[in-house]
């Protein structure tokens, strides 16, 4: 059985209910502001906004859902095996601990990949100087002072030689 | 900072009467009146000499440069999710999606408001429903459109709004991607 959670199916099932959100909605402006050929029909009207208003509202959070999706999904394109998987994993929670912004987080999974300032650079359409103060703000932000600090620090981690951030010391 | 030439002459005037056409008819014209479905032809019209120039235009113009593909809208929505810049040259593949949508919506206007002359006003209430439905189908798509641009204008800093006037897209060459 295929993924459910795959960003294109996500895409076609947020279009579909944007579909219908559209034509709720104009349904309840002509109810509001309608002409007189439609009867009023009275409190129904609020009991229609309100279930379009809840269908909004899941449309924005599976935009949400979708965003987090392709940001998890953008480095992971050939990890197949289970192995890279747990790997990858291990890699999120310490980035997550470091409260990156999306940005940032590119950057550093670049970083960890092995890529130069140049090579990220190319990798994200930006400028090397943009990529210098991305890098700088993740030295930053997660106490290392270099590439090799930071890796050593996820190698630690994924030793279980260093107690991770937020995982402190359970029973 | 490089300058590509994009949108020629004929995209940005047919971008810009379809524009001021399609929004005097839909806000306020009175839709029952003859100047409603004659602006209606005209802009049909338009919408058909687009479809020819999609086939013989200059490069950007053609649909063979903006195909639909989902896996390229799918690359761009990551790009958007992990705040990465790159600017298309032409349309971006979201883009081309609101291209087609916008084409056969407005297309499909055209159509039904002819089948509602036909028929003078009385039966085919079911295009009448069409043309309805498909006017307000039409009017969010263009709002979503507008929003679109903006929000694009400021991911990626290119003035998209002003390419359409002057036809020059002005990308920094790091973040161009065709």
């Amino acid at each position: 059985m295929t993924d459910p959670a795959k960003p294109l199916v996500l895409v076609l099932l947020i279009a579909a209910q944007t579909l219908c959100a559209v034509v709720f909605l104009g349904d309840i402006i002509a109810d509001f502001f309608g002409n007189a050929e439609h009867e009023p029909e009275g409190s129904h009207t609020y009991i229609e906004a309100l279930a379009t208003f809840a269908l909004i509202a899941a449309i924005a959070v599976e935009i949400r859902i979708l965003i987090w999706l392709l940001r998890r999904k953008a480095h992971l394109e050939q990890a197949l095996s289970t192995a890279q998987n747990a790997v990858q994993e291990v890699i999120d929670t310490e980035l997550d601990s470091w409260n990156l912004t999306p940005a940032e987080r590119d950057v550093a999974m670049f970083l960890i990949k092995g890529l130069s300032t140049s090579e990220i650079a190319d990798m994200r359409g930006s400028a090397e100087g943009t990529v210098k103060a991305q890098l700088n703000a993740i030295y930053r932000k997660s106490g290392c002072g270099s590439r090799t600090e930071l890796m050593s620090a996820l190698v630690d981690t994924l030793m279980g030689q260093r107690v991770r951030p937020g995982t402190a010391v359970q029973g | 900072m490089a300058q590509f030439p994009v949108w020629d002459p004929f995209v940005r005037l047919f971008h810009w009467s379809l524009a001021l056409l399609f929004a005097a008819n839909a806000l306020v014209i009175d839709p029952d009146t003859l100047l409603h479905s004659t602006l209606g032809y005209v802009i049909t019209l338009l919408i058909v000499l687009r479809l020819i120039w999609g086939l013989i235009g200059s490069p950007c113009a053609r649909f063979s440069s903006f195909p639909i593909s989902p896996s390229a809208a799918l690359k761009q929505l990551r790009d958007i999710s992990l705040s990465r810049r790159f600017a298309h040259r032409g349309h971006s593949p979201l883009g081309a999606f609101m291209i087609y949508n916008l084409l056969i919506s407005i297309l499909g206007l055209g159509l039904s408001g002819y089948l509602i002359t036909l028929s003078g006003g009385a039966g085919f209430a079911w295009a009448e429903d069409l043309h309805e439905g498909l006017a307000a189908w039409t009017q969010f798509s263009i709002v979503l459109h507008i929003a679109a641009v903006f929000f694009e204008s400021k991911r990626i800093r290119v003035n998209l709004v002003r390419a359409m006037f002057t036809g020059i897209k002005e990308i920094p060459r790091h973040r161009a991607r065709d």
